[in-house]
């Protein structure tokens, strides 16, 4: 009886405000200009019917496909380049600074450097996405590796580890579960990158379905690919919280 | 550590930073000199650019008029996230009805909102205001609920105990309290903020420094257009160092080896 009371507690809010702002958007997109918001229900039929073409699948590989490229250059390099930096103390104290401005730099500022530089394709859009992710994982991969306790290394080195033994039994598992952080963090700003290169490079993927629905006045073109795009960030931060939790049970 | 120690430490890091910051710019000027088109921007270029630059109108207006309305949104946002914020740490209902609201605005990439708020609001300031304010809402609201959950129960109970009236609890424990968090929620919504403005420039063209910087870099001036770059990039580490400054200056009990370390 207490246990039933207790689910009701926990789960009739989130349903029912869930339940309430469904009705709003609906009641609400009846009674105003369609220019200005349409109803939910019309919203998924649009989205339906790009379902149901497959342009909807189409844009979505097309943006995941950047998405995907540039996450994984920005894994490859901020990794491995974050655990060189925590482990030559000289280069680390060299470059820490501009590591955090970096890191602090709106980096949508320099779009339009990109654009004019490399132009239209393929290769500026993974740039830009590889921009927003690589500085997460690098920034959290050093502040991990900088807080090894230095008698990890020396009892390494007392027992004639050497180089590469001390990075794969030391080094690369104390600071993975940081980078992990890292990753979650990139993931989010990576999926703000690649929907900024489809929008201000060329329009491509998900970018492109909205930019041609807003030309068109269509409003509820704008929603649906709206709806699409936060279902995808859902699903996106829920595997990188899973990864980050993951490692972080190893974390000492 | 002692004073000393934090001295030593920084003149010993100074040196490498500024081998490191020459050898980069030196990096920099060689390879776009030998590479790249001569529109290409420069660290030399960058500096001679900075002159005309400063005395620009355009930059100078545009400058003024996205800073300032960085600020009106982030007051916006202030306001309401903070009562959202305080809302959702005191209430046990009114986390588990909106928190999927506040993690959907949370996670939505800002630059999604762009031709909604242009549709709304057409191409004008008051699009770019609704942009700040949603990017920055979220990251207060959840800061500042998590400042008010985090504080301890026994200073209400004492609170209680001793007769206090509920709203007194909420300015004189649960506010200063929740301070801190607070703060670190300002940090993230100002440069979401700034991320915010410049992108709704570049999206309806109105004037600011993220138009500027568009305009330049389409004209071929990347050298001014970088000049901008440098002030937003300042800006954004400027705040940080603010706030910093002021979590260890009147906020000195909090996370004291966090911040310094």
């Amino acid at each position: 009886m207490r246990r039933g009371h207790d689910i009701a507690a926990r789960y009739a809010p989130p349903v029912l405000s869930f339940i309430a702002g469904v009705v709003a958007w609906e009641v609400v997109g009846r009674h105003t200009n369609a220019a200005f918001l349409v109803p939910l229900s019309e919203t998924l039929d649009r989205l339906w019917d790009l379902a149901l073409s497959g342009e909807l699948w189409s844009q979505l590989a097309s943006s995941l496909s950047i998405f995907a490229v540039g996450f994984v250059l920005a894994l490859i390099v901020g990794a491995p380049a974050g655990m060189l930096l925590a482990r030559v103390a000289m280069l680390r104290r060299a470059l820490d600074i501009y590591i955090t401005i970096a890191y602090a730099t709106p980096l949508v500022a320099l779009i339009p450097f990109i654009l004019s530089l490399m132009g239209f394709g393929f290769a500026p859009k993974v740039l830009v996405v590889f921009l927003f992710a690589v500085f997460p994982v690098l920034y959290n991969t050093v502040e991990g590796a900088r807080s090894l306790k230095p008698e990890l290394v020396e009892v390494a080195r007392s027992f004639r580890s050497s180089e590469w033994a001390l990075w794969r039994e030391v080094m690369v598992p104390y600071t993975l579960p940081f980078t992990m952080t890292g990753v979650r963090q990139a993931i989010g700003r990576a999926l703000v990158g690649m929907i900024a290169a489809e929008f201000f490079l060329s329009s491509t993927g998900l970018g492109q379905l909205i930019m041609s629905a807003s030309q068109n006045f269509d409003t509820a073109g704008v929603l649906a690919a709206i709806l699409v795009i936060m279902v995808l960030g859902l699903v996106l931060m829920r595997i990188g919280r899973a990864i980050e939790l993951h490692f972080a049970r190893w974390r000492v | 550590m002692s004073v000393t120690a934090i001295d030593q430490a920084r003149t010993s890091a100074f040196r490498p930073r500024l081998y490191a910051g020459i050898a980069i710019l030196v990096f920099w000027e060689v390879v776009v000199r030998a590479f790249a088109p001569a529109y290409v921007a420069t660290p030399i270029g960058i500096v001679l650019a900075v002159p005309h630059v400063l005395v620009d109108r355009a930059f100078l207006l545009g400058g003024v008029i996205t800073l300032a309305a960085v600020a009106e949104g982030l007051v916006i946002a202030l306001i309401f996230g903070t009562v959202l914020g305080l809302v959702i740490g005191q209430s046990k209902l009114a986390d588990r009805a909106l928190r999927q609201y506040i993690n959907a605005g949370y996670t939505l990439p800002m630059v999604v909102v762009l031709p909604l708020v242009s549709l709304w609001f057409g191409y004008t300031g008051a699009a770019r205001l609704a942009t700040i304010v949603f990017a920055a809402l979220f990251s207060i609201t959840v800061n500042v609920a998590d400042g008010a959950r985090s504080v301890p129960q026994e200073y209400l109970e004492v609170a209680r105990s001793f007769r206090s009236r509920s709203w007194r609890a909420l300015f004189e424990i649960v506010l200063p309290a929740s301070t801190p968090y607070f703060l670190a929620g300002l940090r993230l919504a100002a440069g979401r903020a700034l991320i915010g403005a410049v992108v709704a420039e570049f999206f309806t063209a109105i004037p600011g420094l993220g138009y500027f910087i568009l305009y330049n870099s389409r004209t071929f001036h990347h050298n001014e257009a970088f000049v901008a770059v440098l002030l937003l990039a300042a800006f954004g580490v400027g705040f940080d160092v603010l706030v910093n400054w002021i979590t260890r200056r009147y906020l000195p009990w909090y996370r004291r080896d966090e911040l310094t370390g």
